[in-house]
């Protein structure tokens, strides 16, 4: 029994080591997957296993202390690299394109006044979803630096208060002195005010007094004086109309007695006459007037107007002045200090707070669903194994069945064959992904990105060059067991390293470049820009042409590697 | 081409692979409606000589001309008139018997009409009608050799090689490729035939080449060959005992090998198989024993045997009986 089991014990190790592909699935293959999910997630775990910089790309529209403060604190992280960029979009430009930059930051104008007066200041940061997990670890960084930059800011505003306190203050103090001195100097003044005018009212009522008396005396001369040279005119003319009045009154009286005669003479001279009373001649003349002068002035009004009296004030009143006497007034009180100064320059504040805001590659790209990076990843995946698996086996069961051969000799051409063959694999790996894709948009509600049928671009791209590949492992793999172990290897590992199972960011540097090589890079890129970075679909254009260059080089080295299996 | 003329015309035909030469000077002819066998060890060069007729291979040097057409220049033309059939089953195994032919018979040219109307053909000629949708991997490894011939027949080429078809085939399986490949040959075409079972050769072949070590050594119909391995049969006995001496003096044309193979054997060369009933009595009466005796008449097997100096086959007398022949 013993040596039943010790025998076939001792024939299946026999076994195993004569059996290469047993041996590499056993050992070599686990080792390279094991390496390239270390090297890969290793970031995950806090293991640096690369010196690895970001650069970061920052855009100042602030030109201010926070900026600054903001700059000179990255600068410090050695596993950052500050790049200033002119605009936004600029930086997100950076961030969509280059690996090391997971995020932009921009600082927008007035951050530095806001945080200074009080206000809540926000940066803004641009971060790239597919580089989500960098971006958390620098993200932390700027937290740190921004609550550093803000508690600095706050102690040099609270020192600064202090200060700004001590000189109010002191300024204070020194008003309050100059105040008690200008209210000792105020009372001071009302009592010399109280004195002089005292001494103003006496001296100005003696002076009037005294003018009012001189004045009157010069006034009451002189009305005597008018007066006087009024009464002597009104008795001229009295007397000019008075011998007129006696000559009018005389020829008056004669007048009348002429008068009387004329009438008798007449009433005698008509009796006489009878009939010839219309020649009786002429009366005689009547005597003459008084003159003209005379009767003038016998009309003239009696100027009875009281004469002008002259009140012209004498020289010593038009010069009356009453010279106040000088009265010592004590100098005007002064503030030497300006009350203006107590106040400082600027209304003193505590700073406001200083955090970080987020904002979108592209608007309303902001979340993303962890779906976006699994459903084509692992469609990349399962398309590369099914197309490496049908492409390889196939070819080398063809070769093994002898149908190969046997198509050769029915006379179709080696390249419609292989073109053939390609084209199905090509179309079936397409198909596949059209599929996992919608299921994924169905189940679990990928984004599909701006233009869905831009996806088939990459798609159809990365199931060419999978195809190819497949033509590289058959040249590779001699026989059909070789091809599990190859293929499967080599389809995982592009995966991996291509970035299908996480993001490529995660990846060390020198596993990045060796990506670069890989379909699967280029079509998890295009992918990416399309689904989860949203961006235009133009931007799979680039990645896909890149696909296809690769899938052509494939196909090259697998034509030349696959002929050796079709002889 | 009318009957009896030659299709198949080779001349100094040498390949080599590396430093190995496998064929070496290689001459052969074929003719319309003539099925010619080729034997040969393994490793000989038959397959390699059935590559270059069917223009998978190219020779180093010599001249292949088929139908007229050299294989160098005008392989297309070639192809279209040859039917390969491969050592290997080279069938799709996930695939129909009717779909496995179709296609051949697409790939040849036919229209999908015709192609399926000859596949129908060629599988009844093969017997397999009554299987035709049955995918190949239920099929039994006679029927799928017959399928395999069906491929290769289907577009009715007029040049048909096969390589060792019957490998492995029940006797029925046999018996049906056999007969296909005269009704063929009977129809016009000229068919090679590499196998290494002399029984098959002459059974089926009007004449045959012996290769060995990529040279052709022979030609010509079985029996001008077989007659190279000269006319006595050979009749081999073991005893209970010691072989008793002097069992065949007195019989005429019957001599000994020497030496005997072991004391208990004995073998004799007979000029004719009368004489066997004469050398089995005089055993018997004079009380020996014999536990087994087998007789072998001349074949291609000895004709090889006896250009070369060594066996067709390591075990060709186990092969044989596993074959029921």
């Amino acid at each position: 029994m013993l040596r039943t089991v010790y025998l076939v014990l001792r024939n299946e190790f026999r076994l195993l080591l004569q059996d290469r592909t047993a041996l590499f699935m056993l050992f070599l293959a686990p080792v390279v997957i094991i390496a390239v999910a270390g090297f890969s997630l290793g970031n995950m775990f806090g293991v640096q296993s690369s010196a690895r910089t970001f650069s970061i790309p920052l855009v100042d529209h602030d030109h201010g202390a926070i900026a600054k403060a903001i700059s000179d604190g990255l600068s410090r992280e050695e596993t950052l690299r500050l790049v200033t960029v002119a605009d936004d979009r600029a930086a997100r430009a950076i961030v969509t394109r280059n690996d090391e930059s997971p995020l932009a930051i921009v600082i927008p104008a007035g951050v530095t006044s806001a945080f200074e007066s009080g206000r809540s200041a926000h940066i803004l940061i641009y971060v790239d979803p597919v580089k989500r997990v960098e971006a958390e670890g620098i993200e932390l960084r700027l937290n740190a630096l921004s609550r550093g930059v803000a508690a600095r800011a706050r102690e040099l505003a609270q020192a600064r208060l202090n200060q700004t306190d001590a000189d109010v203050r002191a300024r204070v103090d020194r008003l309050v002195e100059q105040i008690d001195a200008l209210q000792a100097q105020a009372a001071d003044y009302q009592r010399r005010m109280r004195r002089g005018r005292a001494t103003l009212q006496e001296t100005l009522d003696a002076r009037i007094r005294e003018e009012i008396q001189r004045i009157g005396a010069r006034t009451e001369a002189a009305v005597q004086r008018a007066t006087a040279a009024r009464a002597a005119t009104v008795q001229e003319q009295l007397s000019r109309k008075q011998s007129a009045m006696t000559a009018v009154v005389a020829y008056l009286r004669q007048l009348q007695v002429s008068r009387r005669a004329f009438e008798q003479w007449l009433a005698a001279l008509k009796s006489a006459a009878g009939s010839h009373a219309n020649e009786i001649p002429p009366p005689p003349n009547w005597p003459n007037p008084p003159r003209a002068e005379q009767l003038t002035e016998l009309s003239r009004p009696i100027d009875l107007a009281p004469g002008r009296l002259d009140l012209t004030a004498p020289a010593e009143l038009a010069n009356f002045a009453i010279a106040i006497p000088d009265i010592p007034m004590p100098p005007a009180p002064r503030v030497s200090l300006d009350p203006r100064s107590l106040l400082p320059a600027r209304p003193p504040a505590l700073p406001g707070d200083l955090d970080w805001r987020e904002r979108p590659l592209t608007p309303g790209y902001a979340e993303v669903n962890s779906f976006d990076q699994y459903v084509p990843g692992f469609g990349i995946t399962f398309l590369l194994l099914d197309v490496l698996w049908g492409v390889s086996v196939g070819l080398i069961d063809e070769r093994d069945w002898g149908t190969l051969q046997r198509l050769r000799v029915s006379g179709a051409p080696v390249p419609g064959l292989m073109i053939g063959k390609l084209a199905a694999r090509v179309l079936i790996g397409f198909v596949q992904l059209v599929v996992l894709f919608s299921l994924g948009r169905l189940l679990f509600g990928i984004e599909l990105g701006r233009n869905p049928l831009m996806l088939l671009l990459p798609t159809a791209a990365i199931a060419f060059a999978a195809a190819s590949f497949g033509l590289v492992i058959a040249g590779i793999a001699r026989t059909r067991d070789s091809v599990l172990p190859i293929g499967s290897v080599a389809a995982m590992t592009m995966s991996a390293v291509g970035g299908c199972w996480w993001p490529l960011n995660f990846e060390p540097g020198w596993m990045r470049s060796v990506a670069a090589g890989m379909p699967t890079t280029w079509t998890m890129r295009a992918y990416n820009d399309l689904m989860i970075r949203g961006l235009d679909p133009t931007h799979a254009l680039w990645p896909s042409a890149i696909t296809l260059a690769l899938g052509v080089a494939f196909l090259g080295a697998g034509v030349i590697g696959a002929a050796r299996v079709y002889q | 081409m009318a009957a009896g003329a030659p299709i198949v015309e080779v001349s100094r035909l040498r390949k080599s692979y590396g430093s190995r030469l496998v064929l070496d000077e290689v001459n052969l002819d074929v003719r319309v409606g003539e099925i010619v066998g080729l034997l040969g060890p393994n490793g000989a060069g038959k397959t390699t000589t059935l590559s270059i007729l069917a223009t998978l291979l190219t020779a180093d040097a010599g001249e292949v001309r088929i139908a007229g057409y050299d294989s160098r220049r005008d392989a297309q033309a070639i192809r279209r008139r040859l039917g390969f059939v491969p050592q290997s089953i080279a069938l799709y195994p996930s695939l129909t018997a009717f779909q496995n032919v179709e296609l051949f018979a697409r790939m040849h040219g036919l229209g999908a009409r015709a192609a399926r109307s000859a596949a129908e053909e060629a599988l009844a000629r093969v017997g397999l009608s009554n299987r035709a949708r049955d995918v190949v991997s239920v099929l039994s490894g006679g029927m799928r050799r017959r399928v395999n011939l069906a491929c290769g027949i289907v577009h009715r080429p007029e040049i048909l090689v096969l390589d060792e078809p019957t490998v492995g085939v029940d006797p029925q399986s046999r018996e049906r490729i056999l007969d296909t490949l005269r009704e063929l040959a009977d129809a016009g075409a000229a068919i090679i035939y590499s196998t290494h079972y002399m029984e098959e050769i002459e059974r089926l072949c009007d004449r045959a080449l012996l290769i060995d070590h990529g040279r052709l050594i022979a030609s010509g119909t079985v029996a001008e060959l077989v007659a190279l391995a000269g006319s006595r049969h050979r009749m081999e006995l073991t005893f209970q005992g010691k072989a008793p001496a002097r069992l065949y003096d007195g019989i005429a044309g019957v001599s000994a090998l020497e030496p005997a193979p072991s004391a208990e054997r004995m073998v004799l060369l007979l000029g004719d198989l009368a004489q066997v009933s004469r050398v089995l009595e005089r055993a018997l009466s004079a009380g020996n024993r014999v536990l087994e005796f087998s007789l072998h008449s001349p074949n291609l097997s000895d004709a090889f045997m006896a250009l070369t100096g060594r066996a067709l086959r390591d075990n060709d007398a186990d092969s044989a009986s596993e074959r029921g022949l």
